[in-house]
């Protein structure tokens, strides 16, 4: 049963939840931005304030559906940060466009609830059940502005490749059910890997892949990251995807999936397919929206170099690397499309390329950002991206994937060309700037964007305070 | 014998189901899709989780007979929609589902007039379901219900008509 231990440990979680149940009975009250915004604002802060209070606590298993460890409080914190700083882009971007912008708040309260449960899951059924609060809530978020015929068609894209992948998923945990009689993660590693289990789990790896829009599950990816508002996409693009991966590592480790020589061939052969396609996809890229979609396909591929190291060097280190990557990749995407939503005039998104020309003149605060956020992508010394990289050529040599390093250096090369061509066009020299988009200036956005700004270099320049923290958050 | 009335009511669940993704007429793929979740319902019967059985029933067939119920009333709309009904009526449609039907029924009766002659395995009691769900998966169900919250408000949100502000 549930102690007062076991709840401390989870407190992060129950204030997510009890602050979405506030934010529902508020809005059924009285309909209020500025009180459902702010009230979001502090249920995120408390929560974030208790993850060291239930650090105290680790690790825990709590019920056998979840295991509270530094790992998973990590993750809750990053993914609570990245919560707020989409809050606050939200506000201005939902408080002109939508006529009743206040379900955001509490959906994207149920997506990082269905993000924390994700992080701490150690047994599927709070795998599968995190994952689709996750993805519910997603649903709604990406379809929000429903008048908006791209905003709608995106979500039901979404929707129903998402219930085929759940369909995989379900699927997938019945065979390796059926096997192992148990639905802990930690009944694998003692079971011998028969034919069932490796059909099994190359089933979830196949839903999981979906989530992570990895080649070939990537067909969605392109279409939904530009039909979603922006603050949604940085949403979907940093606290889905890292969820899931989080997991993944977790069920990877705590399932010895590495013993399995087949399943770490299909992680391989994921991770070289999505370098190579994302980057490749990217290229001719004239939507800023689209491009930022292919170069996460490429980027979750990089990832997965350390999934498929994980299971060859400790699941410390790699637990480390996956952190890190997550850390800089959160911070970078959040400030690309936190630039978009700031540029984008109410009536539209400023998504395409035509939009940034001659932007160092017209808006320099914004274009800096960006660029710095593009140059962060592309891996460029200085930035947080950079010792990201370096974590995932640190993982790679360690266990010795020489194919996939060389296609990580091939992929960054041509990562390089296109997020050059974006600062190329911000640079060029504006003739029209009464045409260009206005920011509309609000407050908390911009401040956002300071925050983003100095934790970009910040990672970059003094990694090591972040590390420390990581090194602590060793799995198992 | 278990096996073969395993596999008998497997077989029925494979075919409807099938059926109900080829069926280009919306209501005959509801009677299909009705069949598919009783003949997993006798699987769960067969093999001792008869709670599962009933609520696979009461649920799931239960709430899409109302739905098929909706369809039909909203489309009754004067005589011109009885020509149509009619149609629905004919031979051809009910002939197969009801064929499978009684195969399920005969298996049903085989089974609950056999008294116990054929092993089920582990009868799951409504009272382990509880002790179970409310026990080690408690977190499961609240977490349940937050994900119903989260659909409610998505639901709500994207089938009402735009206020003006």
């Amino acid at each position: 049963m549930i102690s007062a231990v076991d709840l401390i440990a989870l407190l992060p979680l129950l204030i997510l939840t009890g602050t979405a149940i506030l934010a529902m009975l508020a809005i059924a009250i009285r309909r209020n931005h500025r009180l459902v915004f702010l009230l979001t604002v502090a249920g995120l802060l408390g929560a974030l304030a208790l993850v060291p209070m239930a650090a105290n606590m680790t690790p825990r298993t709590v019920t056998p559906l979840l295991l509270v460890d530094r790992y998973a409080l990590v993750f809750t914190a990053l993914a609570l940060a990245a919560g707020l700083v989409v809050v606050c882009l939200c506000r201005s971007y939902f408080g002109v466009r939508a006529d009743q912008p206040e379900e955001v708040y509490l959906l994207i309260l149920t997506a990082l609830l269905g993000a924390g449960v994700l992080a701490a899951g150690r047994h599927f059924a709070s795998f599968f059940l995190g994952l689709e609060t996750l993805s519910v809530s997603l649903f709604a978020l990406i379809a929000y502005p429903y008048r908006d015929e791209r905003a709608l068609e995106a979500g039901i894209k979404y929707l129903v490749l998402s219930g085929a992948a759940s369909g995989f998923l379900v699927f997938g945990m019945a065979l390796v059910y059926a096997d192992t009689g148990t639905l802990e993660f930690s009944a694998l590693i003692s079971a011998s890997s028969t034919l069932t289990i490796i059909i099994g789990t190359i089933l979830i790896v196949a839903a999981v892949s979906f989530k992570l829009s990895l080649v070939p599950f990537h067909l969605w990816t392109a279409d939904v990251y530009q039909g979603a508002p922006a603050p949604v996409t940085a949403f979907l693009a940093t606290v889905s995807k890292g969820a899931v991966f989080v997991l993944l590592l977790r069920y990877a480790v705590a399932g010895g999936l590495g013993q399995a020589p087949a399943l770490v061939n299909v992680l391989s052969l994921l991770a070289a397919l999505s370098m190579l396609a994302g980057n490749l996809l990217a290229l001719r890229q004239d939507n800023l929206k689209r491009l930022l979609a292919y170069s996460s396909i490429a980027h979750m591929g990089y990832l997965l170099i350390v999934l498929v190291a994980g299971s060859k060097v400790s699941g410390s280190f790699a637990a480390e690397a996956l952190l890190f990557y997550l850390a800089a990749y959160f911070v970078t995407t959040l400030a690309a499309f936190g630039t978009i939503t700031v540029l984008s005039p109410s009536d539209r998104e400023a998504e395409s390329l035509d939009d940034y020309a001659g932007l160092f003149h017209s808006h320099p605060w914004p274009a800096t950002v960006l660029a710095s956020a593009l140059l962060s992508l592309a891996g460029i010394p200085l930035t947080a991206g950079f010792v990201g990289k370096f974590y995932l050529f640190a993982a790679g040599g360690l266990g010795e994937l020489w194919t996939l390093l060389a296609l990580l250096v091939v992929g960054s090369g041509l990562g390089l060309y296109y997020y050059v061509r974006v600062i190329f066009q911000m640079a060029k020299p504006s003739l029209d700037i009464a045409g260009k988009p206005t920011a509309p200036a609000p407050l908390e956005a911009h401040l956002v964007l300071v925050v983003l700004l100095v934790l970009l270099f910040g990672l970059g320049v003094y990694p090591g305070g972040v590390i420390d923290l990581l090194t602590m958050a060793a799995l198992r | 014998m278990l096996q073969i009335l395993f596999y008998t009511a497997a077989l029925v669940a494979v075919i409807s189901t099938v059926l109900v993704i080829t069926n280009a007429n919306a209501v005959h793929a509801l009677l299909y899709l009705i069949l598919s979740l009783i003949a997993s319902a006798v699987v769960f019967y067969l093999m001792g989780a008869y709670f599962a059985a009933l609520l696979e029933i009461i649920i799931y067939a239960g709430a899409i007979m109302v739905l098929f119920l909706f369809v039909v009333m909203m489309l009754n709309l004067g005589t011109q929609t009885l020509d149509q009904e009619r149609r629905w009526l004919e031979p051809s449609a009910w002939r197969w589902p009801t064929a499978m039907a009684t195969v399920l029924l005969i298996e049903f009766l085989y089974v609950f007039l056999g008294g116990g002659r054929n092993p089920t395995g582990h009868i799951v009691t409504p009272k382990e379901v509880g002790i179970t769900l409310l026990g080690p998966y408690v977190l499961a169900v609240e977490l349940a219900s937050m994900l119903l919250l989260a659909g409610l408000v998505a639901a709500y949100h994207l089938a009402r008509p735009e206020v003006r502000r």
